[in-house]
């Protein structure tokens, strides 16, 4: 196990393939904390300690004489980790894990040499802005120090088009339209692609691709999950969000009203839709259900959650037990989730009679006493209907509202709701805030702590993850974890450097992403190098871009693009395009999925309803996040099903055949010419001779089976491309 | 230099870095030396991320079909015979039984409820079987009885999300999707795991019952579909044949080859190979679909009919499915959720269980005499049993039961004719030999050559497992 966690621990591996020059000072929690962390705490650290013996603390392991500040040889660490493989006080013991290697024991050595100096975990101290080395734009400078330490070089700037395909994609989801590129390829002018990047900051089609980040984080979805996952009305929420991010909101504005918008003096209708961020729970309809015991884990998914995207920690370790390795402990975990344990969750109309709220929340209320009285099915079903026909007035949206009287939190003994411990109040965690409170802490004072200058996690957690979506993985690369598990920084500077431009920029995302990608290091060529690919192979250096494949909803979206089917419209309820209707065969429900005929059958991707549990195929095909639990990061996978369904499926042969058509109308006579079109609607690019000579071949060949539709199987192949899919 | 100069062996072993990097099994230990020892014998290698992959320590069984009983088959009626639950029928419980106990629809004063069914000893293990499940008494000493299952959720959803993936909370992988990633699979033209379907609706949790959770998608299980292309998208679109759509892989992935050439980057060589096991796929799975080909005699065997989707053609798909090398099939049949009224203990109980019974006997059978018993894990089981009690309603039904039920093992090194675990004179606590349901995961885990402790996923910070932090493998029911 410990072997196995050794090398699965990112941080290990990034100290393996990225030694510290030898001359440095060590670090602690660079190269020290990562070995006792893995080998050693498990029976010597803050849970258990075996001998009576931590080492995780450095007055209890040095008065042990398990260390001895500058003399490695006489302490005893070292002594036993050096011990044969055969002598029975080798640390660690051969039953519990190999014996350390060559480089770990000397990074000890050096460690205990240089002092044996602890430091508390680098995530957790506030970031103070580094000087920035020498060089025009400050994220190059960083990482091209970097760079040189290893007498690496980076790559050279990607050709154009490939940079407008590239930052076209990232900040809008959408592909250069061919005049788009044209213009840019003509522009000779130095701010040639800054003008992009302004035009692109603007468009409305920005909010929306960042959003559909931020709904990973939100899990957002149209349904409530668990076995039945009826429907629910929550797009207002959704909308809110692009609405916030076209509109720059900061982000500290952007945490209060999500987390306790409701909270706000003379709080706006938007900023009570905006809570509907911890409404996207799931929702347990189930018959026979204990309601309390699902408003339970609600909260619970809250604590996380809040946890995860706001602070990077694992909090939810910590809810059956102290948490194993950072110091979060239990009760800690109670008073977060204290925050949450007093909410109130109505149904908002947007509009409509004044009263119309109070009679959906009567109506929730008498369903909830039937399900929990054992009513029949018959009851509950009309129940429901009446809910349905109250809400179909207006749009109505998911909220959060505090309760008059809180309720009283305790700590809930290995995580079950029924074995109440100690009373908690709302506090945060106190590892990383040395605040008391005078009184009743709030939601709202949650979320302006989260922002405050001296919570040390917040920026650089969100940093890192919009650093992330620029580069395919965070400068930390667990964004997940940032606590004493995750992994360290591969430019720890330049990670601090941002967290405090982006908060001291007002904390401006539009700005954070104008800065990452003006940047030399964004704007390089992501082609493999050998060099790189000998000593940095997983690109943890930055010595080229990297090809990233696109996310499931902007698979359809370039598709829309190409095709020219694509119907722009911004916000509205989810839409229905087409999906095989085997999709429900395999849930409780037959969900209806009334296909949206005219333009909404032609939207983009993150319209797409979502039955939490039967999402369309495209989203499970292609990773799309699962809308059970926040999703920082999405996965990539490359599979046969994906290939079946960009190949076969209705939806996009249909946008193939409109491509072809496109073809055949917009692009030149000649065949030559309109593949050059084919492959700029597509790839934003020229083909090379010999892909240009494959493509009329296979034309050629089509065109003797059938003259009509030849264009169209082209654009298929092109449509099927992996370069179409990625962006490079 | 330009990527060009990328020389195909070493582009090839980059490539397969590439998926043992970022396809999760990341540089284990394990990951490694059955990559170095796949290098050695020089075999042709699969470079796709379901290329097969050393266990842990040797295997007993290589392929799972598991039978899932969704809505939870009652043991009173089936498995467990209860003469003093019959003697107190129609008495309230004694407190004792429900104390701090929680239900989903039964109150406090719920009276017992005895079983009107007739029992009979099977086998040389004398195992008791109900008069509704005649088959399974033919076949009682090849199957290894549980009758001690624990489970610790009540309600479907989370139950059955509980018993696949070892969490009650939605969104972790499933045990195909933990053991296609721990294993891949023998197969280059189907699926690692497959799912079927069967009654009349699909099992309540949908697709996170056999999600992949924070593993690639890659491991999750795929629902095959009724009709000769199982797959979704599976066909070519119409008008294409199948000489064309080849000509259309060709195609792509002459181009894909050509921009593989400019960028150096090992995802466009996974993807061709994606794209040509895809098209394999669309040979195989009609073909594997199509049960025309088994003998006259086997389909009767099974109570199947070619063309006619049913649970016992899907216990023939998943002998086929076995044969081809896929690591785990999964049949979800519903719908076993008996609390009376519509759906009761009397004749809804009657006819499904006719539907599972010969299927269930003939697919041990069949396995058997192919010899692929032994390396077959064949699972049987619902997401919990049901009460002791009855519930009020117009006809006869019990409650979702926790503390005790019933289910089977066979094949895999499953010791055939174990009787294992007992319960009290009402079938409520088990009072020998518990199995929680992280213990039959360890155990399922253990026989496909996997240790449960050590099949883990860094996610969030933690190494995540299918057990969390249970589980011990029963040895006592191994052979």
């Amino acid at each position: 196990m410990p072997l196995v966690r050794a090398c699965l621990s990112a941080a290990a591996l990034l100290a393996l393939v990225l030694p510290a020059p030898a001359a440095e000072k060590v670090d602690y929690g660079r190269d020290i904390r990562p070995i006792l962390s893995n080998h050693c705490f498990k029976c010597h650290g803050p849970a258990v300690q075996k001998a009576k013996l931590r080492l995780d603390d450095r007055a209890a392991a040095v008065n042990k004489g398990a260390l001895v500040p500058g003399k490695h040889a006489d302490s005893e660490l070292l002594k036993r980790v050096l011990l044969a493989d055969g002598d029975d006080g080798r640390m660690p013991p051969a039953d519990v894990g190999a014996r350390l290697t060559p480089d770990q024991v000397a990074k000890l050595k050096a460690w205990i040499e240089q002092g044996a100096e602890y430091a508390p975990h680098w995530a957790f101290v506030a970031p103070k802005r580094p000087t920035v080395p020498a060089g025009a734009h400050p994220i190059d400078a960083f990482i091209r120090a970097r760079l040189e330490k290893d007498k690496l070089a980076p790559s050279k700037e990607a050709d154009k088009a490939a940079l407008i395909r590239r930052v076209t994609l990232d900040l809008t989801g959408l592909l250069p339209t061919p005049a788009e590129v044209d213009a840019f390829l003509k522009d000779d002018s130095p701010q040639a692609y800054e003008k992009v990047v302004d035009r692109l900051l603007t468009s409305p089609h920005y909010g929306e691709r960042q959003a559909r980040h931020w709904l990973d984080l939100a899990r957002y979805a149209d349904s409530n999950g668990y076995t039945i996952d009826g429907p629910r009305q929550i797009w207002a929420y959704r909308d809110w969000v692009i609405k916030a991010l076209n509109d720059d909101m900061p982000f500290d504005q952007f945490t209060r009203e999500q987390l306790a918008g409701d909270l706000l003096p003379n709080a706006t209708t938007a900023q009570k839709v905006a809570t509907g961020f911890h409404r996207n729970t799931s929702f347990n309809e189930e018959g026979g259900t204990d309601a309390e015991q699902f408003r339970v884990e609600r909260t619970v998914d809250r604590a996380n959650t809040t946890a995860a995207v706001w602070l990077g920690l694992t909090a939810g370790c910590a809810q059956c037990h102290d948490h194993k390795y950072d110091p979060v402990s239990q009760k800690d975990y109670y008073r977060l989730y204290a925050f949450f344990d007093s909410c109130d969750e109505p149904t908002m109309p947007i509009g409509g009679p004044p009263n119309l709220e109070d009679t959906i929340a009567k109506l929730n209320q008498m369903e909830f006493w039937l399900q929990k009285n054992g009513g029949s099915r018959e009851d509950i079903a009309i129940i429901r209907d009446h809910i349905k026909r109250a809400q179909g007035k207006v749009p109505t949206t998911l909220v959060l509202r505090e309760r008059k009287a809180p309720r009283q939190t305790f700590v809930q003994i290995r995580g079950d709701f029924l074995r109440k411990g100690d009373v908690v109040q709302p506090a945060y965690p106190t590892a990383i805030s040395a605040t008391s409170a005078t009184q009743r802490l709030t939601r709202l004072d949650l979320a302006k702590w989260l922002t405050s200058a001296e919570n040390p996690l917040t920026a650089r957690v969100t940093v890192n993850r919009e650093w992330q979506k620029f580069f395919g993985r965070g400068l930390v690369e667990t964004e997940n974890d940032f606590g004493l598990q995750g992994s360290f920084p591969t430019h720890p500077e330049l990670l601090d450097w941002l967290a405090v431009e982006f908060r001291e920029g007002a904390w401006s995302t539009k700005r954070l992403h104008k800065l990452i990608v003006t940047s030399a290091t964004y704007k390089q060529s992501s082609a493999a190098r050998r060099d790189l690919t000998e000593r940095d192979p997983r690109n943890f250096l930055l010595g080229r871009q990297t090809r990233l494949r696109l996310e499931a909803e902007i698979i359809r979206d370039v598709s829309l693009s190409a095709s020219g089917l694509l119907n722009p419209k911004l916000g509205g309820a989810g839409v229905f395009p087409p999906q095989p209707k085997e999709v429900f065969l395999f849930t409780q429900s037959n969900h209806p999925w009334a296909e949206s005929k005219g333009p909404d059958r032609y939207r983009r991707g993150m319209y797409t309803y979502i039955w939490r549990q039967s999402q369309h195929p495209l989203l499970t095909t292609f990773d799309a996040s699962d809308a059970q639990v926040a999703c920082t990061k999405r996965n990539r996978s490359n599979t046969p099903l994906q290939a079946l369904h960009l190949a076969n499926d209705p939806v996009f042969v249909e946008f193939a055949t409109a491509l072809g058509t496109r073809i055949e109308a917009e692009g030149p006579k000649d065949d030559a010419g309109k593949i050059a079109f084919a492959f700029r609607v597509c790839l934003s690019r020229e083909p090379t001779t010999q892909e240009a000579q494959r493509v009329l071949a296979y034309l050629d060949a089509k065109r003797k089976a059938d003259a009509k539709t030849a264009w169209q199987a082209v654009a298929r192949v092109l449509m099927n491309l992996d370069e179409f899919i990625t962006r490079e | 230099m330009t990527p060009h100069e990328l020389d195909s062996d070493s582009l090839l072993a980059r490539t397969r870095r590439h998926f043992f990097r970022d396809c999760g099994v990341g540089v284990g230990a394990m990951a490694l030396s059955s990559l170095l020892a796949r290098d050695a014998c020089g075999a042709k290698e699969r470079i796709d991320p379901l290329a097969p992959k050393k266990p842990h320590f040797p295997a007993k069984a290589k392929a799972v079909i598991y039978l899932f009983m969704a809505g939870a088959p009652s043991q009173l009626e089936l498995f467990s015979p209860k003469p003093e639950l019959n003697k107190l029928s129609g008495q309230k419980v004694p407190e004792s039984f429900t104390k701090g106990k929680r239900f989903a629809f039964i109150k406090g004063d719920a009276k017992l409820l005895g079983s009107v069914r007739k029992f009979e000893k099977a086998g040389q293990c004398g195992m008791d079987i109900s008069e509704l499940l005649p088959h399974h008494k033919e076949v009682a000493d090849e199957l290894c009885w549980v009758r001690g299952m624990k489970t610790d959720v009540f309600n479907h959803g989370p139950a059955k999300c509980f018993i696949n993936t070892g969490s009650p909370q939605f969104g972790r992988p499933s045990m195909g999707a933990w053991l296609t990633y721990g294993l891949g699979s023998e197969c280059d033209s189907l699926p690692g795991f497959v799912v079927l379907q069967s009654g009349p609706r699909g099992p309540r949790g949908g697709a996170s019952l056999y999600g992949s959770g924070f593993l690639p998608s890659v491991y999750q299980g795929v629902p095959f579909l009724k009709g000769p292309n199982p797959i979704l998208d599976l066909a070519p679109p119409p008008k294409v044949s199948t000489k064309e759509q080849g000509e259309f892989v060709d195609a792509v992935n002459d181009l894909n080859k050509l921009r593989h050439d400019a960028t150096g980057d090992p995802e466009i060589q996974t993807r061709i190979a994606a794209y040509e096991m895809a098209y394999r796929m669309q040979t195989s799975a009609p073909e594997l679909m199509d049960l025309s080909k088994e003998s006259k005699k086997t389909l009767e065997s099974y109570g199947a009919v070619a063309g006619k989707p049913s649970f016992a053609a899907n216990c023939v798909l998943a002998r086929r499915l076995v044969q081809r090398g896929v690591r785990f099939i999964q049949l979800y049949h519903t719908d076993w959720d008996h609390h009376g009224g519509s759906l009761d203990l009397t004749k809804p109980l009657d006819s499904i269980c006719k539907e599972v019974d010969q299927p269930c006997a003939a697919l041990i059978k069949d396995l058997k005499q192919l010899g692929l018993l032994d390396s077959t894990i064949v699972v049987w089981g619902g997401e919990f049993g049901r009460t002791p009690m009855g519930e009020s309603r117009e006809t006869i039904g019990r409650d979702h039961h926790v503390d005790a039920f019933t289910m089977w093992l066979a094949g895999g090194g499953f010791k055939g004719g174990t009787l294992y675990g007992k319960t009290d004179e009402i079938g409520y606590n088990v009072t020998e030999q518990e199995v929680h349901v992280h213990d039959l995961q360890a155990t399922i885990l253990n026989q496909m050559g996997m240790d449960h402790t050590k099949l883990t996923f860094r996610f969030q910070g933690r190494d995540y497992r299918l057990t969390d932090v249970h589980g011990k493998v029963v040895k006592e029911i191994l052979a």
